[in-house]
């Protein structure tokens, strides 16, 4: 049988200080730790949980986004009377040709300024994408300079909030209503009319088409005899596929978040390790006590691996608390992949709860080996005559 | 019981060769109550250790019911001591956070017993040495002499065949030390424990039934005494 | 022996824990250093003295709009401009995405005129211009690819709808990027099908005081017309990238506060430690007749000691590191440069001072007032 739980636990208490100064360290290293990871889980979230699965989207070949796709006015027209394209109640294709134009707006914060993507989309487009509902004002008129935000774009650019307007190159844009497209990426876009945005920004191309084929077999087929179009040279992609390429910018942030975590957890280890040294050196006749009992080396060993990993729990779980209001918290950022805002929230998942928990008990136990086995190995005499 | 044969032990400090035991030879009988004498430096605590497997001989053989003790793996020696020995030192060396009841509790925990069983055989060694009504408290709670107590009611708790004690009453006033004292002769007596005991002290060396001189490591002169201390305390 | 050389031997007694707190306090000086560094060349990126005279044009609505070829005449014609150019991000993809670099279309005859902080032979120049499929790539970037001259680089274009097969007829160094290519805007326009489009201007002024007022100028110039136009100095160009980052900077920040309360506190336990191990040698010492405020002094020296330690070799470690390691490449030119300034080191430096002083005041304290009798009584 171990040594009791308890002699750790109480030793823990006695000399709390300490133990408060070590489980705080690693519990703020955990909280960086869970903060970055979940910057980086929420931007993932918003791109992989845009788009409907029965949606395809056309894009020139080659091009890495919609804002930087061009497809001309007469593919768009072979495309839209294409046999097996689904068709809206009043028999017209269910399909949009969208054009999207990078507008720079100034934020609502800062006085800086952020390209915020406006999307110029056909009526199809909005039954296209169910995601996104109108929760206040109405839609967008035609030839009228209106548009709609999302809810998300307006907490960060106050001139995107319902009733105010702003200007791109020499037009007035009226915000009429305003969307919430549920967290997806479409919460961070203005819409408006296809029509009235290619001519008022004087665009001669379209950027991309979104459209529902029939079925799978339609989808399939369609996809094939596009792409087999030497001069459509555009490619198909599913909705949600494409929007899952986006998370590029997710990338540095997570390799941020990963330098930070591996320095910010060796200091972390060195206190853990500087604390074990202190109460071993402490403690090492209790050790050869313990010893001239018959406890054997493994038993210390493990015994005090079992203090160090109990900071780094305690550490983990306050680091967790700490992180966990983030939680929901708006921020935005810059696409790299299209050089627009991108609005999201953190997200605080189980997933990187463990994970943190994982990372802090590692920390503990990291801290806590040297001095464990320094504990175990000190002949037994010799512990009995330190002082 | 114990038999050392031709024991030696070196301690080499730089070029200069220490002997602190030079070819000791002893039997020690079951039911003997060993006091260990001899000025300071001569060598007594380093035959304990080695009786009490927590050091090593440089050569000779420590016999335990004819086992050689130096033999034995560290594991093994471990094992071994939690069976067969009791360990009192000068300076107690209780567990500070550990109550009483616990630190009497702890060379328990090495064996299978249940916890029920544990807790009869802690109470029952602590009312041996008087401190039943003193299971919950710290040691930091307790006067020298109780916590001299509680430290031989741990060493007795498993029931060693060998108690081994370093200078019990070193730290201890003569009233305590007597106390002390009078509860090694009860266990050598009444529970017919083996006690191979180190002091400075002439009147506690009274309480043992025979007493041994080292000096400058070798053994000068043995004394079974002719009649136990009680009859003169 | 001294005083002095009696605490400086026990300072040093414990040596295992004089290294962690040396170095726990490095590691958190180097973090710091590296974070500062980071936001300093996000937030405000390096420029060179050149960089004053130049003027970017861009597109009102933003950048990602093109501009008509025919405002390049009309700029030419503002007072005080000695140079315009069209800048064009062409971007493309050389055999992958992680064969980043950038690439830029722009006018052979001008781009080393107006960059003349990039150094460039003038054979090289020549041959930029004479090729219409020439190239001229950055020497770092020349070094990492193991390119040499007339090497054929072939582009996919991604935000162009173009691809683009080039021949590297020259190299440049100097400047702060030495990892662009450039490569001839004939050859995209006709590559595109001459929609007569760029994607900025680029203007040099004759001299640094003209600037305000070709801004100004230029701006009015198109101000009704179909492509609105945005003037700016290269200098608040960059900054645009900068506020496009968002909140990134606002979450280093906060980073960087937490690293300093964690350091403070992790230093400060230890050095808690460390003193109040030693309470028994303090009491021993007072005992003696040996002053209070003597030895508290000393204990406060130990502590700067031991900060001061880990903050030269933690500063001095982001300095050295990131002189060594080419941050450069490593973040596909996203820090083209990344200086541990001295003025960032002496910041570090005075944190580390602070945290010495401070994270010893209270066991400092506490030995002071300690009573000898009390003192004497700590056993272990
Ligand atoms: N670890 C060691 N290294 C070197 N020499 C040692 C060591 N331990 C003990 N000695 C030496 O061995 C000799 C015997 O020591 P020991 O501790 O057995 O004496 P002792 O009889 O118990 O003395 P005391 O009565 O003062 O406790 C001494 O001369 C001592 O210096
Ligand atoms: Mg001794």
């Amino acid at each position: 049988m171990a040594i009791p739980l308890k002699y750790n636990l109480r030793n823990l208490l006695v000399r709390w200080r300490t133990s408060v100064a070590t489980l705080l360290g690693i519990a703020l290293v955990v909280a960086v730790f869970v903060m970055v990871e979940s910057l980086a889980a929420g931007l993932k979230h918003s791109f992989v949980t845009t788009g409907d699965e029965r949606n395809l989207l056309m894009l020139r070949k080659g091009s890495t986004a919609d804002s930087n796709s061009q497809i001309g006015r007469m593919q768009v027209d072979r495309i839209r009377y294409m046999a097996g394209i689904a068709r809206q109640a009043d028999g017209r294709p269910l399909l949009s040709a969208e054009s999207v134009i990078l507008v720079s707006l100034a934020r609502a914060s800062s006085q800086g300024e952020a390209n915020v993507l406006v999307r110029g989309l056909e009526p199809a487009g909005l039954e296209l994408r169910p995601q996104a509902r109108l929760v206040e004002g109405r839609m967008f008129r035609g030839g009228l300079r209106e548009v709609i935000c999302s809810r998300q774009l307006g907490e960060r650019f106050s001139c995107c909030q319902l009733g105010r307007s702003f200007r791109a190159g020499k037009n007035q844009f009226k915000v009429v209503g305003v969307f919430d497209a549920g967290r997806s990426a479409y919460d961070s876009e203005i819409w408006m009319d296809v029509n009235e945005a290619r001519s008022v920004f004087d665009r001669e191309f379209f950027s991309s088409i979104l459209f529902r084929p029939e079925n799978e077999e339609a989808a399939a087929r369609l996809k094939k005899t596009i792409e087999d179009d030497r001069q459509l040279t555009s490619r198909i992609i599913r909705e949600p596929d494409y929007f899952k390429e986006q998370t590029m910018t997710a990338g540095p942030i997570k390799w941020f978040g990963d330098f930070l975590s591996w320095i910010m957890s060796i200091g972390a280890v060195f206190a853990v390790m500087n604390t074990m040294y202190a109460t071993i050196g402490r403690r090492i006749r209790e050790v050869g006590t313990l010893r001239v009992l018959g406890f054997r080396r493994r038993e210390i060993l493990i015994s005090f691996l079992l203090e160090s990993l109990f900071l780094g729990l305690i550490g983990g779980v306050i680091g967790c608390l700490l992180a966990l209001p983030l939680n929901g918290v708006a921020t935005g950022t810059i696409n790299l992949q299209t050089f627009s805002e991108v609005a999201f929230q953190f997200r605080v998942t189980p997933d990187l709860l463990i994970k943190g928990m994982v990372f802090s008990m590692f920390m503990g136990v990291a801290g806590g080996f040297l001095p464990a086995r320094v504990a175990a190995s000190t002949p037994v005499l010799q512990a009995l005559k330190s002082v | 019981m114990i038999d050392l044969v031709e024991l030696t032990k070196l301690y080499r400090q730089g070029d200069i060769d220490v002997t602190a035991l030079d070819r000791v030879s002893l039997h020690i009988d079951e039911g003997e109550f060993l006091a260990l004498m001899g000025p300071s430096g001569s060598g007594k605590s380093t035959l304990l250790h080695i009786m009490a497997g927590i050091d090593r001989p440089t050569s000779g053989q420590c016999l335990f019911r004819g086992v050689d003790v130096a033999q034995l793996s560290e594991t093994a020696l471990a094992e071994w001591r939690s069976r067969h020995i009791g360990f009192i030192f000068q300076t107690f060396n209780l567990i500070p956070v550990m109550t009483a009841a616990e630190n009497v509790e702890l060379p328990l925990l090495l064996t299978r017993l249940r916890a029920s069983e544990r807790r009869e055989r802690v109470e029952f060694a602590l009312e041996l040495v008087g401190l039943k009504d003193r299971l919950k408290h710290l040691p930091r709670q307790l006067s020298g002499g109780q916590e001299q107590r509680v430290a031989i009611a741990r060493a007795i708790v498993t029931d060693p065949e060998l108690v081994v004690a370093d200078e019990p009453t070193g730290n201890l006033d003569a009233h305590s030390a007597h106390e002390v004292m009078g509860l090694l002769a009860t266990l050598n007596q009444t529970h017919g424990k083996t006690i191979v005991m180190v002091t400075h002290d002439p009147r506690a060396a009274q309480y043992g039934t025979r007493q041994l001189h080292l000096e400058k490591g070798e053994l000068q002169h043995d004394t079974a005494q002719a009649s136990p201390a009680e009859a003169e305390a | 022996m001294t005083l002095a050389g009696f605490m400086a031997r026990n300072a040093l007694r414990n040596k295992r824990r004089s290294f962690l707190t040396i170095a726990s306090v490095a590691l958190s000086l180097f973090l710091l250093c590296t974070l500062r560094t980071g936001l300093r060349e996000m937030t405000n990126p390096a420029s060179m003295e050149e960089s004053a005279c130049r003027v970017a044009v861009r597109h009102k609505v933003s950048i990602a709009n093109v501009l008509p070829a025919k405002q390049r005449d009309l700029i030419k014609r503002v007072a005080g401009v000695a140079s315009v150019m069209p800048l064009t991000w062409y971007g493309g993809v050389y055999i992958d995405e992680k064969h980043f670099f950038s690439r830029f279309a722009v006018d052979p005859a001008e781009a080393f005129r107006q960059f003349g902080e990039m150094k460039i032979s003038p054979e090289h120049r020549d041959a930029f211009i004479k090729k219409k499929t020439g190239c001229v790539v950055g020497i770092k970037t020349m070094e990492r690819f193991h390119f040499k001259m007339g090497d054929r680089i072939e582009l996919a274009g991604d935000v162009w709808p173009c691809d683009v097969a080039l021949e590297i007829v020259g190299t440049y160094r100097g400047g702060i990027d030495e990892t662009i290519l450039f490569f001839n805007h004939k050859y995209l326009d006709e590559a595109s099908g001459n929609r007569g489009v760029v994607g900025c201007w680029w203007v040099l002024a004759d001299r640094v005081d003209s600037v305000p007022r070709i801004i100004a100028e230029i701006n009015r110039m198109f101000r009704n017309s179909d492509a609105e136009v945005l003037a700016e100095s290269e200098r608040a160009f960059q900054m645009g990238f900068v506020s496009m980052l968002g909140n990134v900077t606002l979450l280093i920040g906060s980073i960087s506060g937490v690293i300093l309360f964690t350091m403070f506190l992790v230093t400060a336990s230890t050095m808690a430690m460390a003193i109040r191990e030693r309470f028994r040698e303090i009491a021993i010492l007072k005992a003696f007749g040996f002053r209070s405020s003597d030895l508290a002094g000393l204990i406060v020296a130990e502590s700067l000691l031991l900060a001061m330690a880990g903050g030269v070799l933690g500063c001095g470690g982001a300095w050295l590191m990131f002189r060594l390691v080419p941050i450069d490449t490593m973040t596909n030119g996203f820090f083209p440069i990344f200086e541990v300034t001295p003025g960032i080191m002496a910041q570090g430096m005075g944190i580390a001072m602070a945290l010495g002083f401070f994270s010893c005041l209270v066991p400092a304290w506490n030995a002071l007032r300690l009573s000898v009798v009390d003192g004497l009584k700590i056993l272990d």
